[in-house]
């Protein structure tokens, strides 16, 4: 049977796993040295928590050095294995099901309506919805921005043009943390769907098994809803659509 | 079972954990091959330009010590304050504030990059280290250079190609005034190449070495290049 994800994603998504969580932690860690934004003698503008550290238990390092050592050793392990992942969803095809096409504002829009049950039937979909599209697409443009933000602020003398393209050192922090945040809100977000709408997907993304049965389009999974397989919507026939059964 | 161990990994990664000690090795091996690429990147034309609206710290710049109280160097048992440049040099040189002060004289309006995140921006006048090397005769072995101060044992050695960047200083004034207590006095050694804690206050010697030798904040963790 033809595994749903090749070996190579499924690798790449649980080191990107591991490498992500060391990545944030140790980067609060590092952010709670200075939990603030403003230049010594001035204020910030768009902070509102400034000078407020955040919460020791979501940090990874233990002290600002430990927190940079970590930082500075797993960052490597992030691109590699970002730049492998991309690399081979270019050249082994995967890119066509996860780069967003025509309409996919427009679908997008139909699986939040289908979520929120201003929609009875599941779009159809292929091996992802559109709402998936949007954000698997976006995670590695995310990754790229928070790399290169990352390395404006390690280097803002050395590579001082990088480091004033984004708005000089100040800003390129900012920016950085910002893209952190977006980051960790579609990944919880993500976390979320997958047990929430499609648990069978973890099984796909460690074996590579899954069974057509399972998706949530057959389902007509909603969040906690239909989340046994085998599911018939009340009065209907086998597959849930958008198209109306043959005439009888 | 692969995605639960991965899971339970991440979730015990964070917590405020140190991480598993085994780790440590890696971490070392990280920080030495980082330190070959930072030394590639390093050039002595890379100068740092603060940004155009961005205000001085002025009284606001912070005060960074690890003695107890504010170190102030004292006449009266010490003697006149003199800054000690020897090592690798065919000429040591033994300076008093009034000797600095009468060489070449450079300022620059200068960014502070510390450690922590924060960044202030201030004046830094005194004589281009590179200047003193020169004077001294530094000789060609001296790989690296070492700021003692008297700060308890507070010191830090960089490698030589950071120190005799243009805008590596031996400074005594800061904003048009010569350096406070707070902040250094009588000098200190600074350059926007190097995070603010390489950046030894309370200067008294200066040596060029054939090794390193480690720091204060080095030797507890902190990265031993430290340079932005």
């Amino acid at each position: 049977m033809k595994k749903r994800h090749h070996p190579v994603v499924r690798i790449t998504h649980w080191i990107n796993v591991v490498a992500l969580t060391i990545m944030v932690g140790s980067g609060l860690r590092i952010f709670n040295a200075y939990p603030a934004f403003a230049r010594r003698g001035e204020t910030f503008c768009c902070y509102p928590f400034e000078r407020k550290p955040i919460p020791a238990s979501l940090t990874f390092g233990g002290w600002l050095a430990g927190a940079r050592n970590w930082h500075f050793a797993m960052m490597w392990v992030l691109v590699v294995n970002g730049l492998v992942y991309l690399g081979f969803v270019y050249t082994h095809g995967e890119w066509r099901d996860l780069v967003p096409r025509r309409g996919v504002v427009r679908d997008a829009w139909e699986m939040v309506r289908f979520y929120v049950t201003a929609r009875k039937d599941h779009p159809r979909q292929g091996k992802h919805n559109a709402l998936q599209r949007m954000v698997y697409f976006s995670f590695p443009i995310l990754g790229a921005l928070a790399v290169i933000t990352g390395i404006a602020i390690w280097k803002p003398v050395q590579l001082a043009f990088l480091t004033h393209l984004l708005g000089g050192y100040v800003w390129a922090r900012y920016w950085h943390f910002v893209v952190m945040l977006l980051l960790v809100v579609l990944t919880f977000g993500h976390i979320f769907m997958v047990f929430a709408v499609d648990p069978y997907s973890m099984v796909s993304m460690v074996t590579g098994t899954y069974k057509e049965q399972w998706s949530p389009e057959e389902r007509n999974a909603r969040p906690f809803v239909h989340l046994l397989p085998a599911h018939q919507p009340a009065g209907a026939g086998t597959t849930p659509s958008s198209t109306p059964p043959p005439a009888a | 079972m692969a995605s639960g161990g991965a899971l339970g990994a991440a979730i015990l990664a964070a917590c405020d954990s140190m991480g598993p000690r085994s780790a440590k090795p890696l971490l070392e091996f990280a920080e030495r091959e980082n330190e070959v690429l930072e030394r590639s990147l390093f050039s002595h034309r890379s100068m740092d330009v603060p940004r155009g609206g961005a205000l001085a710290a002025g009284q606001r710049f912070p005060a960074y010590f690890i003695s107890d109280r504010v170190p102030v160097w004292d006449e009266a048992t010490r003697g006149v304050w003199r800054l000690a440049v020897g090592g690798m040099v065919r000429t040591p040189l033994s300076l008093t504030l009034a000797d600095l002060s009468s060489l070449p004289r450079v300022g620059y309006r200068l960014d502070h990059f510390c450690v922590e995140g924060w960044t202030a921006v201030a004046t830094r006048t005194g004589v281009r280290l590179a200047d003193l090397a020169r004077l001294a005769g530094v000789q060609a072995g001296a790989h690296y250079v070492d700021f003692e101060s008297f700060d308890e044992n507070y010191h830090e050695s960089w490698d030589i190609e950071s120190a005799m960047h243009p805008q590596t200083l031996v400074v005594y004034a800061q904003d048009g005034h010569y350096l406070n207590s707070a902040w250094g006095a009588p000098a200190r050694v600074y350059s926007p190449v190097k995070l603010g804690y390489k950046n030894t206050k309370y200067l008294t010697r200066i040596m060029f070495l054939p090794r390193r030798t480690g720091g204060y904040w080095s030797d507890k963790g902190y990265e031993w290049y430290g340079g932005v």
